[in-house]
């Protein structure tokens, strides 16, 4: 079995927006005769790339979920996982690279190293993933493979290496010279299926000789053999040289870059050798659970089926045969009829069906040994979840789940839509980690957060055609707060005596602000004025005024009242009618304490490469945000602000245009501050309006 | 009121001085002092001078993150401000806050020209334009003369004057005019020297060049357990 799993690669293929990856993917089940006729991302047939098995996914022209599927290629079994480049699916990105033991970075030869770039290489970093670079696009019109190596190093900080020089580029792009073998392929038949190798054109002996001399260079880091054989200057032989590059890609310390057009069929067969050759198998990563019973103590995992079992499941699907559960299997080996325990919950559970999936299809297998992915049916889990033998108490990490960054209300059209809206999102939020749900206590309102305007948009148009719900999605509206300024007396007498059990309270004191808490209450009544029993009562009275203000109806912070005085009636006095006495006497200082509208203010933060930090300034400045300062990192800055939660909705979408994506914000509260006048005088009319139609 | 109250706290008095006169465009001002002395609360106390009368700063730090410093200030602040009530005290501050600006480099990262870019971007995007410039953090050591003509120049340009913290060590005497050694070969660029010198458990305030003659000044200190000034009893 080891020497099974020696010929095993689990990889995916990350990458910013629109370099290729599904594509790629494409080319590489067409090569492996995985599928047999290839098909555009966004072709004129209508039917679209193989993982991009989702109606939506097809007509924009997107990867919107991960889809994982498997091919074979000299003897290796590749297990991939492609993934999407929008920073709104990173999630998608996240759990395939928890689980994967390798990946491809493919990078556009015209845009370079671009945002998602950053934000995947971070992803792999995060995750120890060995990867190789593949330079997409070559038959591109500004394509220039040299200069993505220079941003790998500089903007990526990698030890990037060409593994091959381009035949050509743009629209004379013919093929690749590979600079270990020395030998210039080009991509024959109608779908390049034919790779032809030939002697290295005249015109590129001189370059070819150069970058090799670079290859060997900084390969020779990774091999005392090698160093030597370049040393004596004895010929190098390839495997001397791959096993170099191997080394060093295992370790993460080499990122060996490959170039092509997978559009154009360019180039994929070397990259698919590259997997096979540099890449590692299950047996080449150590993989470590943690042991319950020891304090969480690390313990290495054993790609071995004999092994028991240590799964890891790190995908939901909900669907019309019920929950799909991918699982990665580290140890042992998950066959159908086990009884395995969710290491979180403590369940026990028996497994069903067994599938191993290709794209949207999956096919029926009796097992999932050590070092493969698959898929049980009929599992409830969570994403992260472990699963493992009996009697074995050990966990794995979960992948890590990054704080939304946008928010909006969503209200259904109608009654059916409510029910229907409903099961949508519990569905949605299970499925995807980063898209949460939550109902607001204030206001009411179902907020919904993700990572970005494509991917809320994206869940309000799968409610309306997967569960039939129309909803009405807008801002969300902001927690302003209320609060008085200045000092204001109070001398209220509540009295209801026209016969029968009468009411009869007063109360005599003030408000005044105060600078830190909501509310406080004091006591100062001296000689039984109120009777010590009402004290409470008026308390209550007033609290109740406190949670929606007289005023804007906002709940009211900053408050003391503090009551000194006040009368009773032996018969009629009673904690109703103290309650209703301190309400009333509440209202009636409130306005007279000149109350004011406070508002959220966040400290926002904003991460952004240093050339864009003016425009960044700007952008907060121009929402009434006040900058904090400024912390200049090199390439990047980092911008402290303070600027009020209701100018920061679609924040995310301005700063991406602004920035091409390169720039990142967090966003947390920070403190309530009053709202400038203009804006006051606006919520008042707008509560005034509110209040007409209510009338 | 409030103004006059807080610009008593103000350490360039020991310079016989209002604030604004204290050093011209292009002017530049140093202090210096051994590491943990006070060269930071003293330059931030000579920012809130500023600050009080409604000139705009911009605290660059070679040290500190912009957390760091923004909680010097605060702390500095409150101890101006320590028998003041706490929302006089909360509200005067959100009127201080506008007219700061921090920004913190990595010390090996920073330049003439780096700074002049970010300037260029804070005054275009209509965020700030400052008219003094606090610098802590900047390394004496080595040759840092041209770097220092530079800011001048940059400072004259964007009608600026600017505060540096100087730190001197321990192994290294000054020279024998007093001068510390850090500025013993730069010292003609700035017009106002002010050391900080602890003698037993005081700190001294002592104007080296620039201000009056210390014998005819009211001596300052700092409170070595606040590092607040404080006029000498």
């Amino acid at each position: 079995m080891t020497e099974q799993t020696n010929r095993v690669r689990n990889i995916g293929i990350s990458a910013h927006i629109d370099s290729g990856k599904t594509t790629l993917t494409e080319r590489i089940l067409y090569y492996t005769q995985r599928i047999h006729t290839m098909h555009d991302v966004k072709g004129k047939d209508g039917v679209g790339a193989t993982m991009d098995s989702m109606e939506l996914e097809k007509e924009r022209g997107i990867t919107i979920a991960s889809a994982a599927t498997y091919c074979q290629w000299k003897g290796h079994t590749i297990n991939i996982i492609d993934t999407p480049g929008h920073v709104d699916f990173t999630i998608e990105v996240e759990r395939a690279l928890r689980v994967l033991d390798g990946a491809i970075l493919v990078l556009c030869a015209v845009g370079g190293v671009q945002s998602q770039s950053i934000t995947v290489n971070q992803q792999m970093k995060r995750y120890n993933v060995p990867n190789i670079a593949f330079v997409n696009k070559c038959d591109r019109s500004g394509a220039n493979p040299f200069r993505v190596i220079r941003q790998l190093k500089e903007k990526l900080g990698r030890n990037a290496v060409a593994m091959q020089i381009p035949i050509g580029l743009e629209a004379s792009f013919e093929g690749v010279v590979d600079l270990v073998f020395m030998k210039a392929l080009y991509f024959d038949g109608a779908n390049g299926e034919d790779v032809r190798t030939e002697s290295i054109p005249e015109r590129l002996v001189s370059e070819a000789a150069t970058y090799r001399e670079h290859l060997l260079d900084t390969a020779s880091m990774f091999s005392d053999a090698l160093t030597e054989a370049i040393l004596e200057e004895r010929p190098i032989e390839e495997d001397l040289l791959l096993d170099a590059v191997r080394s060093g890609t295992l370790s993460r310390g080499l990122t060996p870059v490959f170039m092509g057009s997978a559009y154009k069929n360019k180039g994929v067969q070397p990259l698919l050798d590259a997997v096979t050759r540099l890449l590692p198998s299950p047996n080449d990563v150590t993989n470590m659970a943690f042991d319950m019973d020891k304090e969480e103590t690390p313990v290495p995992l054993a790609c071995d089926d004999n092994q028991p079992l240590v799964a890891l499941a790190f995908k939901l699907e909900d669907g019309k045969y019920g929950q799909l559960t991918y699982l990665r299997v580290y140890q042992g080996k998950l066959a159908k009829g086990d009884t395995l325990h969710n290491a979180r919950t403590g369940n026990k559970v028996k497994i069903g069906r067994v599938v191993r999936m290709h794209a949207d299809q999956m096919e029926d297998i009796e097992s999932i040994p050590a070092g493969y992915i698959g898929a049980l049916f009929g599992i409830d889990c969570a994403s992260g979840d472990t699963f493992v033998s009996p009697r074995v108490r050990l966990s794995m990490s979960s992948m890590y789940v990054p704080n939304p960054v946008i928010s909006l209300a969503i209200s259904p059209k109608d009654h059916k839509s409510e029910i229907n809206m409903s099961k949508a999102l519990g569905r949605f939020a299970k499925e995807d980690p980063t898209f949460k749900i939550f109902v607001d206590p204030e206001t009411k309102e179902t907020i919904i957060s993700g990572m970005g305007e494509l991917h809320l948009e994206i869940y309000i148009e799968r409610m309306r055609r997967e569960y039939h719900a129309e909803v009405e999605a807008g801002m969300p509206q902001v927690a302003y707060r209320e609060t008085i300024t200045q000092r204001a007396d109070f001398d209220y007498i509540h009295k209801k005596q026209t016969g029968g059990a009468g009411q009869y309270g007063r109360v005599v004191g003030y408000l005044e602000p105060i600078v830190e808490g909501d509310f406080i209450f004091e006591n100062q009544v001296r000689g039984g004025a109120i009777p010590t029993q009402y004290i409470p009562a008026c308390e209550k009275g007033f609290l109740n005024c406190i949670q929606k203000g007289p005023w804007m109806e906002f709940p009211v912070t900053g408050v003391r009242v503090v009551l000194t005085d006040g009368a009773s009636h032996a018969v009629d006095s009673s904690d109703m009618a103290f309650q209703a006495a301190a309400r009333s006497a509440f209202r009636q200082a409130y306005l007279k304490a000149k109350p004011v509208i406070h508002e959220p203010v966040m400290k926002v933060v904003v991460e952004t490469p240093a050339e864009y930090q003016g425009p960044v300034m700007g952008s907060l400045t121009q929402r009434r945000g006040m900058i904090v300062g400024s912390q200049d990192e090199g390439f990047q800055s980092v911008i402290e602000s303070q600027v009020p939660l209701a100018e920061m909705f679609g924040y995310s979408t301005v700063l991406r245009s602004l920035t091409q994506g390169k720039a990142q914000f967090t966003m947390e509260f920070s403190t309530y501050k009053p709202v400038p006048s203009a804006i006051s005088q606006k919520l008042v009319e707008k509560a005034a309006e509110d209040r007409k139609h209510v009338a | 009121m409030v103004r006059e109250e807080l610009s008593r706290h103000n350490p360039l008095r020991v310079l016989g001085r209002e604030t604004q006169a204290v050093l011209s465009n292009g002017a530049f001002g140093a202090i210096t002092a051994r590491a943990g002395v006070g060269k930071t609360s003293f330059l931030i106390q000579v920012a809130l001078g500023y600050l009080v009368e409604g000139i705009d700063v911009l605290h660059v730090s070679l040290k500190d993150p912009v957390d760091k410093v923004s909680l010097w200030y605060t702390e500095v602040f409150r101890n101006m401000t320590e028998h003041w009530g706490r929302k006089q005290a909360a509200d005067y501050w959100e009127t201080l806050l506008p007219h700061r600006f921090i920004m913190t480099y990595r010390a090996e990262g920073f330049s003439t020209d780096t700074l002049a870019e970010r300037l260029t971007d804070l005054s275009e995007q209509g965020v700030f334009t400052p008219r003094v410039l606090v610098i802590d953090g900047f390394r004496f050591d080595g040759s840092i003369r041209d770097t220092l003509l530079a800011l001048r120049a940059l400072a004259e340009i964007r009608s600026l004057s600017a505060w540096f913290t100087v730190r001197i060590h321990r192994h290294d005497p000054p020279r024998p005019d007093g001068m510390p050694a850090p500025l013993a070969d730069v010292s003609e660029l700035f017009e106002v020297i002010i050391q900080l010198q602890p003698l037993g458990s005081e700190v001294h305030v002592i104007p080296m060049k620039g201000g009056p003659d210390p014998l005819q000044m009211p001596q300052m200190m700092l409170d070595p357990s606040t590092l607040m000034v404080k006029h000498r009893e």
